[in-house]
């Protein structure tokens, strides 16, 4: 039984870890080879020289990590707080309507994010759904609330909302009703609850729907440019760029290594923290 | 019961769930220091009655009082009672220690005192005190249990509340329980309200038990009380095997009566409840005689029980195993004390 | 410690409030689609729907639908095979390389696409292939089978292990108990998974931008316009998608609930 079930498990993984292998872990080997040539070449048969690292620190490039990192951290702080007592309903409170949020928020995943944002372009541009209809009604119109950086964050808000609410709300979830009632019967109040009780039981939850909306955040680019108009250039467009218009790619492969190294770091050691086998319910 | 004010008071307490009521207007009184067992079945408005004791649920309609203030208006969270929970609701992401000392914390109590008295706590319910920094986890069944009570006791309540505690764990450990908690109220002092399925576990604790019934107190007694006379069938009934005759204008249909009994049983019409161990077999005299033949035979360790076909109807007899007599399809007869014997009147029976 | 009545209903309302704050720009781009003016702005004087015949009878429109069915039909099947043995893997059986598994199905869904994207244009390069919606697949496949493992593998970690036992115990072999045991039981996960597959392909941009090379997707097309500057094609092209989207859905929660009426058991 045990051997089987060892070879068995093997020989069904294998053909995702080759395909994995060939075209995940392949292209980033190749991306960290290229980051090390002399800038401008197109092949790997050149000396490294560590020169494009030199470029990412010299040309301010470091600007663009931080604004990615700030505005990622800035959604997610606004995502858990606004998440949490709709993800706290989810799991605790509402019955049939916990389905129709579900069906409701997983259907905006399958609607491409560019025509997401876009729709938000029309609806807040001047002569957008909402300037326009307020201008019609009171005759006062305002400029729109676009191409800055709150609006950035807004759009970075509104498209990894789902990657938050649904960790939340099962992190929750496991938070049992026994021990909310009896810290109450204990004679806790509802804020002590939240604090000793829910946010400490509910951390798993908290922490993989933070780590998953930061680490995508981080990586955005569509936000900054249709909704922000490039008022900050983060760093996943300035990646694009150098590979595109900059036919650098040594540049851009050493600008993704740096994506990659604080996205990888927080990603790996958030996967090695949690066990999976316990947060999904496996059975014996 | 004395006479003195009692701690706890509930006055036609009525809970209603959309278009089922789950207690209809019960009233009961609870003495300061008793330990008081509410038993039932499940369904019979036990486990509804605690959640509005101890601030759960809201009631539809009467009143709870804790000596004079009324309690049922305010919320679990400012009554100054706890439960003892039947998952036990220890925290996962605490130590033992952090258990015992929640509801101090939660009032601001300085580190240290709080430390003293979980302490203490651990010391009173025979835990070493080592355990103050182990994790719930690494915890038995039975030492769970322990924190728990600790836990508890630690919010200092005027009535401490159990909900079914010990009813998942295995009988041994129950049955040592059941006696450290019978103790542990003894050197408390505390009011015990107790509630569980087993009249068993009830009988082995409490000082009064109150038997529910379809939202209502059956019968409320000493264990003696409830054991020698219940009220209905349904008590009768809950208290273990039990033998029903049916009694009409003062005669038993199947049994001979001695003068004593007709005497005692005069014009009276109902049910007679017989235990199984006041029933002797081949009686030398009784009170009450009846006859039939051995159905089954079971061993119960140092006693027998016998199933006998009579004409009264089935009959459950329970003897000591150096009286056992015959065996399967044997004719024998039986009989016992009208002392032995419990009448309930039709009234009550047709409540039932 | 029960919720309220009062603060049920004020969480109800939140709940409705997020989700039209999340359909909001879906319905500004439906109302610009039936906008009859070449150049949109709101209120809208004039409603039709010619932008609709112009977009269906169009070419380019037709050839981008093509190809994004051709990429997304192609990924869902990949994705269902391999998801579902993949699951088996990652849930069901106990081995050697379990965990360090689980951890590199998760890599792929955490790595930034654009990245990813452009990653793979270079590893294609290198190898010597000319970009198409072919290498598109491979791309797609990239981030969507380990989700589809995901998806499978939430079925698969319920899944009580005795029945496989107790099927072998009366003598099936290894290939009947997969099929009389492991596929029907794992189904309702393999069909969600290849949903989820279909939907995240069909409306994925980051992926294609870089891979398609000469072809182009849906969604590569309508960003290309948005960002040259307002075309009303723009909005009813995306409508389109949408309710292709939304059609597929809609058949899939239908397919569930007859299951459901069909099957009272599971």
């Amino acid at each position: 039984m045990r051997q089987r079930e060892r070879q068995l498990g093997l020989l069904y993984a294998l053909p995702l870890s080759v395909f994995l292998g060939l075209t995940f872990l392949a292209p980033i080997v190749l991306v960290a080879g290229f980051s090390t040539m002399p800038e401008k070449v197109f092949e790997l048969t050149h000396m490294p020289d560590f020169s494009a690292y030199r470029t990412v620190l010299a040309q301010g490039y470091w600007k663009s990590v931080a604004w990615s990192l700030v505005l990622a951290a800035l959604a997610t702080l606004i995502l858990l707080v606004i998440c949490w007592p709709l993800a706290y309903a989810m799991a605790k409170v509402f019955k049939r309507f916990t389905l129709v949020l579900t069906i409701g928020v997983v259907m905006t995943l399958f609607v491409s994010e560019n025509i997401r944002l876009f729709g938000w372009v029309l609806t807040l541009m001047k002569g957008g759904l909402i300037e326009g209809y307020v201008r019609s009604w009171t005759g006062f119109g305002f400029d729109a609330p676009l191409y800055n950086v709150p609006v950035i964050v807004f759009g970075l808000v509104y498209v990894y909302l789902p990657f938050m609410l649904f960790p939340l709300a099962q992190g929750i979830s496991m938070v049992p009703d026994d021990a909310r009632q009896a810290a109450f019967d204990l004679g806790a109040t509802r804020w002590q609850i939240l604090k000793e009780i829910e946010l400490p039981l509910a951390m798993p939850g908290i922490l993989v729907g933070s780590l998953l909306t930061f680490v995508l955040a981080a990586g955005a680019m569509a936000e900054s440019k249709l909704l922000g108009g490039r008022a900050v250039i983060t760093i996943a467009d300035e990646v694009q760029t150098a590979f595109t218009y900059g036919q650098n790619w040594p540049l851009g492969s050493a600008l993704a290594m740096v994506l990659i190294a604080i996205i990888g770091t927080l990603a790996i050691w958030a996967i090695s923290k949690a066990d999976l086998d316990a947060m999904m319910g496996r059975k014996s | 019961m004395s006479d003195a004010s009692p701690i706890l008071r509930i006055s036609a307490l009525t809970k209603t769930f959309d278009d089922f009521t789950a207690l209809h207007g019960v009233d009961l009184d609870v003495a300061e220091g008793e330990f008081l067992a509410i038993v039932g079945p499940s369904g019979s408005g036990k486990t509804t009655l605690i959640r509005l004791l101890v601030g759960m649920d809201d009631p539809t309609d009467g009143a709870i009082w804790l000596r004079d203030q009324r309690i049922d208006v305010i919320p679990a969270n400012k009554r100054p009672t706890c439960m003892v929970f039947q998952s036990l609701a220890l925290f996962p992401h605490r130590t033992v220690g952090q258990n015992i000392e929640f509801p101090l914390k939660l009032r601001g109590v300085k580190p240290a005192v709080r430390k003293e008295r979980a302490l203490e706590l651990l010391d009173l319910l025979r835990l070493p005190r080592d355990y103050y920094s182990k994790r719930i986890q690494q915890c038995s069944g039975g030492e769970k249990q322990r924190v728990a009570l600790a836990r508890a006791l630690a919010f200092d309540p005027e009535i401490l509340f159990f909900d079914e505690p010990l009813s998942a764990l295995d009988y041994r450990l129950r049955k040592t329980l059941e006696k450290e908690l019978k103790d542990l109220h003894r050197r408390t002092g505390k009011t015990f309200i107790y509630i569980t399925h087993s009249l068993e576990e009830a009988m082995v604790m409490s000082d009064r038990i109150a038997i529910m019934r379809a939202g209502r107190f059956e019968q409320i007694a000493p264990a003696e009380e409830i054991y020698a006379r219940p009220v209905s069938p349904f008590v009768a009934e809950f208290m273990g095997e039990v033998n029903f005759l049916s009694l009409s204008a003062g005669t038993v249909a199947g049994a001979e009566l001695s003068p004593a009994a007709q005497a005692a049983l005069a014009g009276q019409s109902g049910t007679l409840v017989i235990r199984p161990e006041s029933l002797r077999l081949a009686p030398q005299s009784a009170d009450l005689i009846l006859s039939g033949t051995v159905a089954a035979e079971y061993l119960l360790g140092s006693r027998v029980q016998y199933r006998i076909d009579s004409p009264a109807g089935e009959l459950t007899v329970e003897v000591l195993r150096e009286d056992a007599v015959a065996g399967v399809g044997a004719p024998v007869s039986l009989g016992c004390d009208i002392s032995a014997v419990h009448a309930i009147a039709e009234a009550e029976d047709a409540a039932a | 410690m029960k919720t309220s009545r009062l603060a049920s209903a004020a969480l109800l309302a939140y709940g409705i409030l997020i989700l039209a704050f999340l359909y909001l720009p879906l319905v500004s781009v439906g109302l610009a689609s039936v906008s009859k003016a070449r150049y949109l702005s709101f209120p809208i004087r004039k409603y039709n729907t010619d932008w609709y015949g112009e977009a269906l009878a169009s070419d380019t429109v037709q050839n981008l639908l093509w190809i994004s069915l051709k990429v997304a039909g192609i990924v869902t099947v990949s994705s269902m095979v391999v998801g579902f043995l993949g699951a088996l893997a990652f849930a069901r059986y106990s081995w050697r390389f379990r965990k360090p598994f689980q951890k590199l199905i998760l890599l792929p869904i955490f790595f930034p696409q654009t990245v990813l994207g452009l990653a793979l244009l270079m590893w294609i390069n290198a190898l010597g292939i000319v970009p198409s919606w072919k290498t598109a697949i491979i791309a797609h496949l990239v981030w969507i089978a380990p989700i589809a493992t995901l998806i499978v593998s939430i079925r698969a970690f319920s899944f009580d292990p005795a029945l496989e036992e107790a099927a072998r115990d009366m003598g099936a072999t290894q290939w009947q108990v997969l099929r009389e045991v492991t596929i029907p039981l794992l189904m309702p996960g393999v069909v969600s998974a290849g949903l989820f597959a279909f939907l995240l392909s069909w409306g994925n941009f980051p992926l294609s931008l870089f891979t398609t090379g000469a072809d182009s997707t849906l969604p590569e097309w309508l960003f290309a316009k948005m960002i040259s500057g307002y075309s009303p094609l723009v909005p009813t092209v995306g409508m389109l998608t949408v309710a292709g989207s939304a059609a597929l859905v809609a058949l899939g929660l239908i397919l569930a609930w007859a299951l459901k009426r069909l099957r009272p058991t599971t």
